[in-house]
C-alpha cells in the first residue's frame, strides 16, 4: 500500500511528474485507532474529512443493516450495512503504526474503555424497560451489554496500561465496569428462573467471561511478577548502595592505610591495592558508563599487573575512549605497562585522552630508564609490539627514556580509526564526547 | 615549621600519618568529625589542613562543609583534601568549597609532606587524576571550547594551562613540566593556581553537577 518513489528515470526520457504520495501509516498520537489520520494523510484529503466520513458511512450502513435484519428480513443485504465499520477494523489491523520512536508514548483522546462501559450500560437499561422477561430479544440484549463491559475491562488491562494519559482513570473504569457486571448479574438472577433462555443466556455470558479471563489472568500474573522482580531489583540495589556506602569509609579506608603504612612496592601494599581495586569494581559495577572501552581495558590490565608486580599505576581518562581504537592501542599499551611493570616498577602513571582528531595514550613510569636504541633487535617488545603494531595500526608510537623514568607515548587519529572498517562509531564517539 | 591539623575520623589513619609525616611538618592538633575540625581549625589556626573527603558530623557535608564553614579563615588556613575516593563528585566538591589540593591516601608520607609544603606556600597540589579531571570538565578533550583567549576567562583554560594539566595528568612532577614546557617552576605554580581559581570560580556546566553526572571513575 505503501508508495514508494520509482527508480529514477534515464537520462532524456520525459516523465509526467507523479506525486508521491505519504505512505499508508497510523500516527502515534491518535483520536480512536489513527485510521482516518492515516487514510487523510496518504489520500491528501483533509483528517476530518476522513473522521467524519467513517463515522457517518457507519451509522448509516448500521441503520440500513437494522432496516434490512427487520422489516426486509434479509440478513444478507443487512451485512452490506456493516462495510463501513469493518473496513475501518480491517484498517486498523493492517495499517501499521508509525516506527520511527520506538519507545513514544501512544496516546489516543477518545477514552474508548469508558465510551464500552458507557454503552454496556445504557443497553443494560434499556433492556428491563424495553423487554418484558419473556421477550426474545431479552438475551441479545443481556450478552451485549455483558459483552460491551468485559470489552471495556480488556482495553483498560491491555490498551489503557500503556498510554500514560489513560493511567490514572483506567482502574475507576475497571473498578466500575466489575461493579456494574456484579448488579447486573444480582439483578438478572431472579429472572433466570422465569425463563429458561434467561438462564441460557447468563449461562452464555458466564462462558464467555471465564474465556475473557483464561485471557487476562495470565497476562495480569505476567505483571504482577514483572512488578514484584522490579522491586526486588530496587531492593537490591538499595542494599547493595548501603554496603558500599558502608564499606567505603570502613574496608576501603583500612586499605588504604594498609597500603599508606607498608610502602609502595611492598608485597602487602600490593595486595592491598588489588583488594581495594576489586572492591571498588564489585561496590561501583554498573555505575561506570564507559564499561568495554579503551578505559575499561586499562583499568583492567593495571590490576593485573599490580597483582603481579611491585607496581602502583594510576589510570586516567579524558574525553569517551571509544572501543573503535581500542585494539591496536590497547595492545600497545598493555606491552608499554608490562614493561613499566617489569623493568621500573614503583608509581606508573597511564594517560589517556581522546580528543576529536586522535586518542591518545601516554604510560609513564619512574624507572632508571634505558636507551631504545641500544635495545637489541632480538628484544621485540619496544620495537614490535609498540612501535610497530601503532604504526600499522595508522598511529604512532614513541618512546622517551631517561634518567627520571620512561614515557611511552601512543597516538592514533581518529580518521584512521574510521577507514578501517568501522566507519561512524568514531564520529559518534567524537560527538558525544562533548558533553561528559 | 608548618603547623598542621590532621582531620580523619579514623584515628588509625590519623595516627598512622602522623608517624609518617615524622618531623617533616607539626601536627598541632586532630579532629574526628565535622564539628570538632571547625572548633579545632579556629582555635588553633594551623597553616594547612589536612582533610579527610568524607567526615561524620555537622550538615553531613564532609570535608567540603568543614571548608565553607572555615571560609572566613581561607586567607590564613590552608586545606589540602586527602582521601581515598576516586571520585570526580567528591574531589570536585572540596576544591570548588575552597581546598587547594587533593591527594589521596595512598600517598607515602613524603609526598604528603611535600603536598604540604606547596599548598603552605599557596600553591595548589594537583594529581594526575586532578588534572584529569579539570581537562574532562572544562572539555578540553571534546575541543568544543576554544582556548582562552586572555587568562581572566573563568570558563575556559588558557592553552598553556591545558599543555600544563595534560602533562602533570600524565604523571609529570611540576619541575619535570617546567622543563619539557621550558618555563620555570614558579610560572607553572602560577598556570596550576589559576587553573584552581578557575577550578573554583567557573559556572562552566556547573562543575558540580558535572562531577555528580559522572559518579566513580
Amino acid at each position: 500500500m505503501t508508495q514508494v518513489a520509482a527508480e529514477p528515470p534515464a537520462e532524456g526520457v520525459r516523465v509526467r511528474p507523479s506525486r508521491v504520495r505519504p505512505a499508508l501509516i497510523r500516527p502515534r498520537e491518535v483520536v480512536l485507532a489513527g485510521v482516518s489520520a492515516a487514510l487523510g494523510r496518504h489520500l491528501g484529503m483533509p483528517v476530518a474529512l476522513a473522521r467524519v466520513g467513517f463515522a457517518a458511512l457507519s451509522l448509516l450502513g448500521g441503520l440500513w443493516a437494522l432496516y434490512a435484519l427487520w422489516i426486509q428480513g434479509a440478513p444478507v443485504a443487512a451485512i452490506a450495512g456493516l462495510a463501513p465499520p469493518l473496513l475501518y477494523l480491517w484498517l486498523w489491523a493492517f495499517v501499521p503504526r508509525e516506527r520511527d520512536a520506538p519507545d513514544a508514548v501512544r496516546s489516543r483522546r477518545v477514552p474508548v474503555a469508558a465510551v464500552l462501559l458507557g454503552l454496556g450500560i445504557a443497553v443494560a437499561l434499556v433492556v428491563p424497560f424495553t423487554w418484558s422477561p419473556t421477550h426474545r430479544l431479552l438475551p441479545v440484549g443481556i450478552v451485549e451489554s455483558t459483552l460491551l463491559t468485559v470489552l471495556a475491562i480488556v482495553w483498560t488491562l491491555a490498551v489503557d496500561a500503556r498510554d500514560p494519559q489513560r493511567a490514572a482513570s483506567a482502574p475507576l473504569v475497571r473498578a466500575l465496569a466489575a461493579g456494574f457486571l456484579i448488579l447486573f448479574g444480582l439483578f438478572l438472577l431472579p429472572t433466570a428462573f422465569v425463563d429458561s433462555r434467561t438462564l441460557v443466556a447468563i449461562v452464555g455470558v458466564a462462558l464467555v467471561l471465564l474465556g475473557v479471563a483464561a485471557f487476562v489472568v495470565p497476562v495480569l500474573l505476567a505483571r504482577w511478577s514483572a512488578r514484584a522482580a522490579e522491586r526486588a531489583a530496587l531492593a537490591r540495589e538499595e542494599q547493595r548502595s548501603e554496603i558500599a556506602a558502608h564499606l567505603h569509609d570502613s574496608v576501603l579506608q583500612t586499605l588504604a592505610i594498609i597500603q599508606n603504612r607498608a610502602g609502595a612496592g611492598s608485597e602487602i601494599a600490593r595486595i592491598a591495592r588489588a583488594q581495594e581495586r576489586e572492591l571498588r569494581d564489585w561496590l561501583f559495577a554498573g555505575t561506570d558508563p564507559f564499561a568495554g572501552d579503551l578505559a575499561t581495558e586499562l583499568k583492567t590490565i593495571a590490576r593485573e599487573l599490580e597483582l603481579v608486580h611491585a607496581v602502583r599505576i594510576e589510570v586516567v581518562t579524558v574525553g569517551e575512549v571509544g572501543a573503535v581504537e581500542s585494539h591496536a592501542l590497547a595492545a600497545a599499551a598493555r606491552e608499554a605497562l608490562v614493561n613499566a611493570a617489569r623493568h621500573a616498577g614503583g608509581d606508573v602513571t597511564v594517560y589517556a585522552e581522546a580528543t576529536p582528531d586522535a586518542v591518545e595514550v601516554f604510560v609513564r613510569d619512574r624507572g632508571s630508564g634505558f636507551d631504545p636504541d641500544a635495545v637489541p633487535d632480538g628484544r621485540l617488545g619496544i620495537r614490535e609490539s609498540i612501535v610497530g603494531r601503532m604504526t600499522r595500526a595508522g598511529g604512532t608510537g614513541v618512546v622517551v627514556s631517561g634518567a627520571d623514568g620512561t614515557e611511552v607515548q601512543l597516538r592514533l587519529p581518529r580518521g584512521r580509526a574510521a577507514a578501517s572498517g568501522v566507519a561512524g562509531a568514531a564520529g559518534v564517539a567524537a560527538g558525544s564526547g562533548g558533553a561528559p | 615549621m608548618t603547623r598542621v591539623i590532621i582531620v580523619d575520623d579514623h584515628s588509625i589513619f590519623r595516627t598512622g600519618l602522623r608517624t609518617d609525616l615524622g618531623d617533616a611538618v607539626e601536627v598541632v592538633g586532630e579532629a574526628g568529625d565535622v564539628d570538632a575540625a571547625v572548633r579545632a581549625i579556629d582555635e588553633l589556626r594551623p597553616e594547612v589542613v589536612l582533610l579527610d573527603v568524607h567526615l561524620p558530623g555537622g550538615g553531613g557535608g564532609g570535608g567540603a562543609e568543614v571548608v565553607r564553614r572555615s571560609a572566613a579563615l581561607l586567607a590564613e588556613v590552608r586545606f589540602l583534601a586527602l582521601s581515598v575516593s576516586d571520585s570526580a563528585e567528591d574531589v570536585v566538591g572540596v576544591i570548588r568549597a575552597g581546598a587547594r589540593g587533593y591527594i589521596t591516601k595512598a600517598s607515602s608520607g613524603a609526598e604528603v609532606a611535600a603536598a604540604v609544603a606547596t599548598v603552605a606556600a599557596g600553591d595548589a597540589v594537583f594529581s594526575p587524576r586532578l588534572a584529569g579531571f579539570v581537562l574532562d570538565a572544562f572539555g578540553t578533550a571534546a575541543g568544543a571550547p576554544a582556548v582562552a583567549a586572555t587568562d581572566d576567562e573563568l570558563d575556559r583554560l588558557s592553552a598553556r594551562e591545558q599543555e600544563v594539566m595534560r602533562l602533570i595528568a600524565r604523571g609529570y612532577a611540576y619541575k619535570e613540566v617546567a622543563s619539557h614546557l621550558f618555563i620555570s617552576i614558579k610560572t607553572v605554580e602560577t598556570h596550576v593556581s589559576s587553573v584552581l581559581r578557575k577550578l573554583q570560580l567557573s559556572s562552566r556546566h556547573e562543575l558540580t553537577a558535572w562531577a555528580l553526572e559522572r559518579r566513580l571513575l
